[in-house]
């Protein structure tokens, strides 16, 4: 089974591309994302233009290269070429709320995918709730946390997003949300700032480390982190897998194929999923429904509530995480 | 002090020269090459891309064109005078967030309060001088012209090469941007500031004339704030460079510095005051995009943006090595630079094949660039 396919299966594609593809004209839909550097905008990228091309519509790409001014000019030249819906994944909140905008002002619908405006009441926003999904993640590593170290506070730490990205600001909220019930037996965290990029991450991850080896828990706000801190970990001897001594306890976000497999090697212990095929699937229904119907402005928001895959739930939702499908599919061998 | 302001000196035909071979010569040396050029590239275009053409992607075209003219001027007096400023993007991304920062009508906690500027520029009520637009450009323009008055001092005073130092402007400003904001955008920035970048002044409809309600998509803006500001400024730098002393300096100094400093010209001043002219038009150029964004942000003007800055104005036609600068042929080459990649988006290209056939073509122009300075030597 290819990726495609896989992913296609995953999107409940029998459905969804009848759906799409009868009844309706083929419309052309204008795809605005902002890179394709982690796996799971790689994955979601797939599964919207293989879906919409399969259905018989016209994808036009667009990638913006982290560009936000890029990324609006980009939108501007879809609009002119007479497109009949935008899917955007944005650069940021800030930028996501101005090309809405822009779209809106020429009666283009418009989606956002995965990364919401600052302000979410127009157009159609699918966004993942991040600070319940991070909460629940970050919970299963503090009882565990609390089981193991009994004697002394538990240091904790966070590799932070760009603030600048809600999706970052909620994964943070999160994490400090499922810690607060238990008060005093968590040390204040640590904030390691990424800013979504594995340089930067790395370098303030190594400062944090050196100053404090004495660490007992790390939530990083993305999958696509694990092998940055891999590396700062491993040399210092502190990468060591569940049950043995040393382990530091281990959470993320996204769902990725990497987190999904150190979870089943047990570096992991759990992380925070985004259902990438409910969201993706979502986006497509929403904008081509509009785009039918006409309707210029739509505006919704649609919750994508994920789950956590933890050590403990991985033999029976382990399919359910898009990046456990990808890994079965031999994702990581590519 | 006779060194020429225009471009092309006196062509002496050799006697041995075909007719063929003196219209090529002569269209390679003519000011209006670039400008040919694109107009070809646009009417072999149209008919396989129609889009091309459209009123609407017409209007696209000069929005775009606006910001990127802006900051390519200041980078065409900086070629002038044989040097480059790597700077220009970092400007854009300070300038940006300090007069977003200083004007913005309210300041989220939840998005700023851990940055260094909050409570010092901005809080929750907004920026210091909140929605005083005039105020906040004017402290934009000061934190720009330091900026350039640091790198020329450094340049003129320690005769540093322009590219080390711009380049470490580049890396120390563009993290001090960063760090201000803690690499938040500043949003809520006052109307009178957003239509700087995006307000029209005239906008045409070019469909049925009895229709009552005519669809936003199908109002084109033909001028707009942006047009006029980056128009007032072109015509303005073209005057400095054409019709004053100071033009003719900057040419000078480009031409042969150690002659220049012969002939009584203040070659170190001249220096100075070109990279501050360079961030002050990297400030316009912050300002045009950060209100057609409707947000400060500490990382506009990275990526290749310089890409762009510096390939417009190669290909318009300003020297690489210094001394041969006109405003208009950077009005040319950016008219081309956003011209062609409009129409490798519209070939639905990826921004991959698209970087790369910009480099192609900024390389082809730097090419053009050796071949018409091998000209001119070969017919004085």
């Amino acid at each position: 089974m290819t990726i495609r396919t896989t992913l296609l299966s995953g999107l409940g594609a029998a459905g969804l591309l009848a759906g799409l593809g009868t009844g309706a004209q083929a419309a052309s839909i204008c795809f605005a994302f902002q890179d394709l550097e982690t796996e799971f905008w790689v994955a979601g990228h797939l599964a919207i233009t293989s879906t919409l091309t399969e259905a018989g519509h016209t994808v036009i790409e667009r990638n913006a290269n982290e560009d936000a001014n890029r990324q609006l000019e980009q939108v501007n030249d879809c609009i002119a070429q007479g497109v009949d819906g935008i899917i955007v994944i944005p650069q940021d909140g800030e930028s996501a709320v101005t090309i809405v905008q822009t779209a809106q002002d020429n009666d283009v619908p418009i989606a956002v995918f995965n990364r919401p405006p600052s302000d979410t009441s127009k157009g159609i926003v699918v966004v993942a709730d991040n600070a319940t999904i991070a909460a629940q993640a970050v919970d299963f590593v503090a009882q565990q946390a609390m089981a193991q170290i009994t004697d002394r506070p538990i240091q904790p730490l966070i590799i932070v997003g760009d603030l600048g990205d809600p999706n970052a600001v909620g994964r943070r909220d999160g994490f400090y949300a499922a810690l607060k019930p238990y008060g005093d037996k968590f040390a204040t965290p640590i904030e390691v700032a990424s800013e979504w990029d594995a340089a930067t991450a790395l370098a303030n991850l190594e400062a944090t480390v050196t100053a404090t080896p004495e660490i007992d828990l790390i939530f990083t706000s993305s999958d696509f982190l694990f092998p940055t801190i891999r590396s700062v970990l491993e040399p210092r001897g502190m990468w060591v897998p569940r049950g043995e001594v040393g382990h530091v306890l281990m959470a993320g976000l996204d769902g990725d194929a990497t987190a999904c497999q150190l979870i089943k090697e047990g570096y992991v212990d759990a992380t925070g999923v985004q259902d990438l095929y409910f969201e993706a699937e979502s986006a497509l229904t929403a904008i081509l429904a509009a785009v039918e119907a006409g309707e210029a402005q739509p505006n919704e928001v649609i919750a994508d509530p994920g789950f956590a895959l933890t050590a403990d739930n991985l033999g029976e939702r382990e399919m359910d995480m898009w990046g456990c499908v990808l890994l079965a599919d031999g994702f990581l061998e590519q | 002090m006779t060194t020429s302001v225009g471009p092309t000196p006196p062509i002496g035909n050799p006697p041995a020269a075909s007719p063929l071979r003196r219209v090529l010569v002569r269209a390679l040396l003519s000011d209006w090459f670039v400008l040919w050029l694109s107009l070809a590239y646009f009417a072999v275009l149209v008919p396989f891309l129609p889009t091309l053409a459209l009123p609407a992607n017409l209007a696209n075209l000069l929005s775009n064109a606006w910001p990127l003219l802006v900051v390519a001027l200041g980078q065409t007096f900086v070629m002038t005078i044989g040097g480059i400023d790597l700077s220009q993007g970092a400007v854009i991304g300070l300038t940006s967030t300090l007069g977003a920062a200083l004007i913005a009508t309210a300041g989220p906690p939840e998005v700023l309060s851990k940055a260094p500027i909050w409570g010092l520029l901005i809080s929750e009520g907004g920026g210091v001088v909140a929605g005083q637009v005039w105020l906040g450009v004017l402290a934009m323009l000061i934190a720009g012209a330091l900026v350039g008055l640091v790198n020329g001092t450094l340049i003129a005073w320690l005769s540093m090469p322009p590219f080390m130092v711009t380049l470490v402007s580049m890396i120390t400003i563009g993290a001090f941007a960063i760090w201000l904001t803690q690499s938040e955008n500043i949003r809520n920035l006052p109307e009178g500031y957003v239509a700087l970048g995006k307000g029209d002044l005239v906008s045409i409809y070019l469909g049925d004339k009895d229709r009552s309600d005519i669809p936003r998509r199908e109002l084109h803006t033909l001028i707009g704030q942006a047009a006029v500001i980056a128009t007032a400024l072109a015509v303005a730098l073209h005057l400095l460079l054409e019709r004053t002393a100071f033009g003719r300096q900057v040419v000078a100094v480009g031409a042969n510095r150690r002659a220049a400093e012969i002939a009584g010209v203040p070659v170190k001043r001249t220096i100075v005051l070109v990279f501050v002219l360079s961030a002050l038009c990297a400030t316009v150029g912050a300002l045009l995009y950060s209100a057609r964004l409707e947000a400060g942000r500490p990382t506009l003007g990275e990526g290749s943006f310089l890409l762009d800055v510096i390939g417009a104005t190669v290909i318009g036609g300003t020297s690489l090595f210094g001394g041969k600068g006109r405003v208009i042929w950077t009005v040319f080459g950016v008219i081309f630079f956003v011209l062609l990649s409009n129409s490798l988006n519209l070939m639905n290209l990826s921004s991959f094949h698209i970087d790369m056939v910009k480099g192609g073509v900024i390389l082809a122009a730097a090419l053009l660039d050796v071949a018409r300075t091998q000209v001119l030597r070969g017919s004085t």
